[in-house]
């Protein structure tokens, strides 16, 4: 069986860039201006309306009585979104039955990545060796459920892809190498927890070495090609469409669901006056902008009648 | 164009249409209106001299051909600059972070198009909501990002900027009624409704192109006059004295209509429209605020007698001029609320979408729905009822931007299962609704034979669910009745009636919420809702 390691500075190089770069993207996306109101019913919050996607808009004189929201109502429907994939169900089965196994797939193995984390500190600081208990082993099957869901909803998906004209409509060269990457993370990964005895302490002392920048142990070389595959994954996700899982946060939370009313000298109308005060350059003729006027100037200008 | 069509397409052999409408491979709607399944006339031989017409063998919005290649270039040139500037802050901080997130997210999963009335009653290619938004997706990433032409192999941006793209985009951006009942699906939460909007956005404040309904017929009319309609202070007082008369004589009622009273409680802002073409619907408004003892008025100042704000549609600056001059006036008359008649885009407009523009004393003046208000006077006990004299079918239409975007869905069906004893809803309602395919400003626009394609094509799942509501009962001998609580709703439900002889094949008619409850007045003594096409 062929053997490698792989350079310390090339895995801290590969996790540094997907920290940096995740960390920017999502404040990116945070930051963007605050923007008008555009919620979509249903919002789950509205306490006793969610479900059939009512609004405190209901109510006459609604700003009279205080809203009531429930946050229990919004975390339901935000676990059955996340842990069931509810809108896809619901709206687009036949894509489920390979997108379903590829992201719970992906669950598993970011607890199992978590699991290998925890195992890496614990031995890095002496508490236990690299055997621990039964982590490695409950790592282990975990990892290995999530290669296989994983590939076998990537070579789904990725067959939708190729097959379905409606699909192949809008795929672009970018979406099938995202697929084919996850792809071949999850089958390098399935095949060293299957082929490569003791993957799971290696996959371990290889976290050990990570943490503590000590010597990287000499691994199985299919192990050696899915780190670096895992690791180079990371390192890309940022960059990628993948990162949606983010951005769903953004269009449910921040668009979707974002149903606050203005108030008179609270914060958010701080910052609505600010940016008001932004030049405007369209350059339409009844825009009347000259780079100076702002957005109160133009939106306020008389028209003669 | 023959053929499966690609995304790239769209820039292609602009002398030739991208797709063409048949109107037997529509999705089929039941007899008597299964043969033929609908007309759209064909375009005058000469239209292809006059204007552009090659997206899908209709046009909207005659848009003239460059007069030179010069010309050409710089209408190209300028929408690439309109590109870059929907992603400025200073520029389009108004839908910044939801553009954003609809540019760079879609991860292509199609879940959209069945949620799209436009796709399901044609499955056309071109009206995935998907096709218009990758389109526009590609043009982005080629040239309004950095190194966008070299990395276009990789990114697939294989779609041209030239006149054949943006003339098709424009023509394009307008087969869509912005209900984002396909964002309502999307895993991700993106918008495609939203995406169509930008683009209408950017041919507007950038290069000036806006269909001449919305734009010099519609918002610049009504920042002028002070309505879209064209009336102005006198002729609105002068109509609505008239309403008073008639629906005086009607009900043995005696109408009026208070005019500019300061202080009131209540601002009642119509839609225009509703003034000059469902004149009933003002008038019975009025006989139910003043039996339930509201103190109300509405307003002569500025464009206050218009409710109708199209800069929704189609440009932020005009949206925000008309909303400013609403809630400006209604702050000078000192009034406390404004209520929205039945017009679902100025419930939007004033509601929501406007809501974060209107700072400082603006906020003095609170914006509610009609319906909550109708719902608190008719079971309040102060107008006494017979439900029986609403004992026909009735349906309820759920207007997109009232239910879909304001959630609000349960105070109208209260008053409509209290007052009409055979209701009955549509499948699928409330916030699933279909939207009746006059969204967006297409109830208003007419030219060419842009008629027959919202009636035919876009107006399509709506009639289906029209006539499916009333399966059980089909013949024109039993009346009934689709209750629409919005004014451009009923513009496209009364042409989409008449298109079809509904009337007279299936005995259906439309109208308003308010025509259904005055006609449940027990002190109306003859029947308030007339039979007819109106």
């Amino acid at each position: 069986m062929m053997s490698g390691s792989i350079p310390l500075a090339v895995c801290y190089g590969l996790l540094a860039i997907f920290v940096v770069a995740f960390l920017i993207r999502s404040l990116k996306i945070a930051r963007l201006p605050l923007h008008l109101r555009w919620e979509l019913a249903p919002v789950p919050k509205e306490k006793g309306r969610g479900r059939y996607g009512g609004s405190y808009l209901e109510e006459f004189e609604w700003w009279k009585k205080p809203r009531e929201e429930s946050l229990v109502a919004e975390v339901a429907y935000m676990l059955e979104e996340i842990v069931f994939l509810k809108a896809l169900w619901a709206h687009n089965r036949r894509l489920w039955w390979f997108s379903y196994p590829f992201h719970i797939g992906l669950y598993l193995l970011v607890l199992a990545a978590f699991g290998g984390v925890l195992a890496s500190g614990m031995a890095a600081v002496g508490v236990a060796g690299l055997g621990w208990g039964i982590l490695p082993k409950w790592i282990v099957w975990v990892a290995g459920v999530g290669y296989v869901l994983t590939a076998l909803g990537a070579l789904g998906l990725l067959a939708s892809r190729l097959a379905d004209p409606k699909l192949r409509l809008i795929t672009t060269p970018v979406a099938l190498f995202n697929l084919v990457l996850v792809l071949a993370v999850a089958v390098t990964g399935a095949l060293a927890v299957t082929t490569v005895p003791g993957s799971a302490v290696d996959a371990v002392a290889f976290g050990r070495a990570l943490l503590t920048a000590g010597p990287v142990p000499h691994m199985a070389g299919v192990l050696t090609a899915h780190l670096i595959l895992a690791m180079a994954f990371l390192a890309y996700l940022p960059f990628s469409q993948m990162m949606h899982f983010v951005a769903k946060y953004f269009t449910y939370h921040q668009v979707r669901w974002d149903d606050r009313p203005l108030e008179r000298g609270g914060a958010m109308e701080r910052e609505m006056q600010k940016l008001l005060q932004q030049p405007v350059t369209w350059a339409a003729e009844h825009v009347h902008a000259d780079g100076r006027k702002n957005w109160v100037d133009i939106a306020t200008e008389e028209v003669p009648r | 164009m023959s053929g499966r069509v690609r995304i790239k397409d769209i820039g292609l052999r602009g002398d030739q249409p991208l797709a063409e409408i048949d109107t037997d491979e529509l999705i089929p709607l039941p007899p008597p209106y299964d043969n033929p399944g609908g007309t759209i006339q064909e375009l005058k031989p000469d239209a292809a001299e006059r204007m552009v017409c090659n997206l899908d063998g209709v046009v909207a919005l005659s848009l003239p051909h460059p007069e030179s290649p010069e010309e050409e270039r710089a209408l190209v040139d300028h929408f690439a600059e309109g590109l870059k500037k929907l992603f400025t802050r200073e520029n389009n901080w108004s839908f910044l972070q939801p553009l954003t997130l609809a540019m760079e997210y879609c991860v292509g999963c199609q879940t959209c198009s069945d949620a799209c009335h436009v796709f399901k009653a044609s499955g056309q290619e071109i009206y995935r909501p998907t096709y218009r938004s990758e389109v526009w997706r590609r043009l982005v990433k080629k040239y309004a990002k950095p190194n966008g032409k070299l990395m276009a192999p990789l990114t697939g941006a294989d779609v041209d900027l030239n006149w054949t793209t943006i003339s098709r985009l424009y023509e394009l951006a307008y087969r869509c009624n912005l209900c984002r009942r396909c964002a309502q699906v999307c895993p991700i939460g993106v918008d495609n409704g939203l995406i169509a909007h930008e683009l209408r956005k950017l041919f507007s404040q950038e290069l000036g192109w806006a269909p001449r309904e919305l734009h010099e017929q519609g918002t610049v009319l009504q920042l002028q006059v002070g309505s879209s309609t064209g009336m102005n202070q006198v002729l609105v007082k002068d109509n609505v004295e008239f309403i008073d008369e008639d629906m005086t004589d009607e009900t043995g009622i005696e109408v009026t209509t208070p005019w500019d009273k300061e202080g009131a409680d209540v601002l009642l802002i119509h839609n225009a429209g509703e003034i000059m073409s469902w004149p009933e619907n003002p008038g019975a408004f009025a006989i139910i605020l003043n039996a339930a003892g509201i103190d109300w008025t509405l307003a002569s100042e500025g464009i206050e007698y218009d409710g109708v704000n199209y800069g929704l549609f189609y440009d932020d600056v005009q949206l925000a001029r008309i909303a400013l001059k609403h809630v400006s006036a209604a702050k000078k008359l000192g009034v406390k609320k404004i209520v929205m008649g039945e017009c679902g885009h100025q419930h939007k407009a004033i509601m929501t979408v406007a809501d974060r523009i209107l700072t400082g004393e603006l906020r003095d003046v609170k914006r509610v729905s009609c319906l909550p208000l109708l719902e608190e006077i008719v079971f309040s006990g102060k107008i006494e009822f017979d439900p029986s004299k609403n004992d026909f079918p009735v349906t309820l239409h759920d207007p997109c931007n009232i239910v879909r975007n304001l959630g609000i869905v349960e105070p109208q069906r209260r008053i409509l299962r209290y007052l009409c004893p055979q209701f009955r809803e549509m499948t699928p309602h409330g916030v699933d609704n279909y939207c009746c395919g006059g969204g967006s400003g297409f109830a208003v626009m007419s030219g060419n034979n842009f008629t027959d394609w919202r009636v035919a094509v876009a107006g399509r799942m709506k009639f289906k669910q029209i006539l499916d509501a009333f399966a059980d009962q089909p013949g024109p001998e039993v009346k009934k009745y689709v209750c629409a609580p919005c004014s451009n709703c009923k513009g496209q439900i009364r042409d989409m009636l008449q298109y079809w002889g509904a009337l007279e094949k299936s005995g259906i008619t439309y109208g308003g919420l308010v025509e259904l409850i005055v006609n449940a007045m027990v002190d109306v003594k003859e029947p308030f809702i007339k039979w007819e096409m109106h």
